[in-house]
């Protein structure tokens, strides 16, 4: 793997802020040495200004966050223990909890009782929970697994193209969130022309729930929307990922397939085509099909265990912290496999980037992580640590205002 | 029968997880579903042939019954005869 690897020659300094006693995000410090070298291979100033710990804090401080304990900094998601670990569970989305009863096997259990689902997870041991919850489709960790996949997995490669380097390339992001809408800022920062394309039914719901990040995620890109329900929907849409360069997508494999959307067929049919598949836990196999967000990722990613190794605590380690960290992976292997101009399908593992990312830094320097983990620790309910904030430069464009543009007339 | 419980078809291939029900038999391909499948498969009730697809939630019109497709197969699913329909797609978190 290619990470940015030589440690301390690399890292900057972070810029100074109001709270000298704050602690450091952990894993901020590879986030920045990763920028640092998209910023080189993209030559875009615009990255080289970004800080790791901006991208990885900038949610939290837009949004008054405190440093997590078992409960994530966003609110969301929770660790309980088990009858022989702990869980992280993201009930993220608003019916989730309709699926607890079916998850402990009880249909007694009061879905909304938190008491109740406390003392459910402590009767049960961990990899029963796991694999029920995971065939339920709940967003589920725990602390004691090993990532499913590797971080970066080539799923299939095509025929190339000779990229003359004036070229900038057409990303159709078809993500929600942060992962993949990160990756697309990211990318149009570099100079690409970024089309965000949203389902009317089911849009990005981060515009009305954190409108603040999502001006500074996705400033800059064209905005469609598509109607997926109906045949001319898709035409439209499947015709404007055949001229694509890089496609980011984040569903699960099933979900394109029932659109009719055969990412290999398009791949075969577009050379040079750079198509990204964010998931969770990898997007092959088995796991291809598990679902999970930042927070339950980072738990996944053996983030929290490496706390409680450190500092005996347990809680959650930044916030959503395996969002920022796909993100800025998945821009810079989708800006290396569109340079090379050769057709390539990329399965991008959120929960496995923030293992490897954390190995490589217990690597680099196992006693400043292990003083990082216990100083975020000991922080635990303090405000966020305020990080270089910036303010959107690009256009937020209205949504679905340059539907006509890209997808037609017939689209939605 | 406990939510949580995994039913195969006796017709075809789809299984499910139960997430609802109430005290009615859950059928796929027109015959009751098992927690074990049998060794012989039952023919499959073409009135009930069209097909489950994976990932997605069948409901009732009373919404008593909710059944999580983990295994898609060319039955389809129904309840004391009366056919379930799909629910649509979970919302997406407003952020995560």
């Amino acid at each position: 793997m290619k990470w940015a690897s030589s440690c301390v020659a690399r890292s900057r300094k972070s810029l100074l802020n109001d709270r000298p006693d704050a602690p450091a995000i952990p894993l901020a410090r590879w986030a920045g040495r990763q920028l640092l070298q998209l910023a080189e291979e993209t030559g875009s100033k615009r990255i080289a200004a970004l800080l790791g710990e901006t991208l990885l804090g900038e949610r939290a401080v837009l949004n008054d966050f405190t440093i997590p304990g078992r409960q994530s900094a966003g609110g969301g998601c929770r660790l309980y223990e088990t009858r022989d670990g702990w869980i992280a569970l993201n009930l993220a989305r608003s019916d989730d909890r309709d699926l607890l009863p079916a998850l402990f096997r009880d249909a007694s259990l009061d879905p909304r009782d938190d008491a109740g689902i406390t003392s459910a997870f402590s009767l049960r041991p961990s990899a029963n929970l796991l694999t029920q919850g995971r065939e339920l489709g709940l967003a589920i960790a725990s602390t004691n697994e090993e990532p499913a996949s590797p971080p970066i997995a080539l799923l299939a490669e095509g025929q190339e193209v000779l990229r003359c380097p004036e070229n900038r390339p057409l990303v159709v992001d078809l993500s929600a969130l942060w992962a993949g809408p990160l990756a697309g800022h990211l990318l149009s920062l570099a100079g690409g022309e970024v089309v965000k394309v949203e389902s009317r039914t089911r849009p990005d719901a981060m515009r009305q729930g954190d409108p603040a990040l999502f001006a500074l995620l996705n400033q800059g890109k064209a905005s469609a929307l598509v109607d997926i329900g109906t045949k001319e929907g898709r035409v439209a849409l499947i015709g404007l990922l055949r001229r694509a360069d890089i496609v980011i997508e984040a569903a699960r494999p099933r979900a394109l397939q029932q659109l009719g959307i055969d990412a290999r067929e398009i791949l075969d049919s577009q050379p040079g085509l750079v198509w990204l598949s964010i998931t969770a836990h990898g997007a092959s196999g088995v796991a291809a099909d598990w679902v999970g967000f930042g927070d339950d990722c980072g738990v996944a990613g053996e983030l929290s265990s490496a706390l409680s190794e450190a500092a005996g605590a347990t809680g959650f380690v930044g916030d959503a912290i395996a969002d920022p960290l796909t993100g800025i992976i998945a821009a810079r292997e989708a800006w290396r496999h569109w340079r090379a101009g050769k057709s390539s399908r990329i399965g991008l593992s959120m929960s496995s980037i923030v293992a490897s990312a954390l190995a490589e830094e217990q690597t680099c320097d196992p006693d400043l992580v292990a003083h990082e983990l216990v100083e975020w620790a000991n922080a635990t309910g303090t405000p966020f640590p305020v990080c270089a904030m910036r303010t959107p430069e690009g256009v937020l464009r209205p949504l679905g205002a340059d539907t006509t543009q890209w997808l037609g007339d017939g689209a939605c | 029968m406990k939510p949580g419980t995994r039913l195969k078809s006796v017709t075809c291939d789809t299984e499910v997880m139960v997430i609802r029900c109430g005290v009615g038999v859950i059928e796929c391909g027109g015959s009751a579903m098992a927690e074990v499948k049998p060794p012989e498969a039952t023919a499959l009730n073409p009135g009930f042939s069209g097909g489950t697809l994976l990932g997605k939630r069948y409901v009732d019109a009373d919404g008593e019954y909710e059944l999580l497709c983990v295994k898609s197969g060319e039955g389809s699913l129904s309840v004391g005869g009366v056919a379930l329909v799909t629910k649509d797609a979970k919302p997406l978190p407003a952020s995560d």
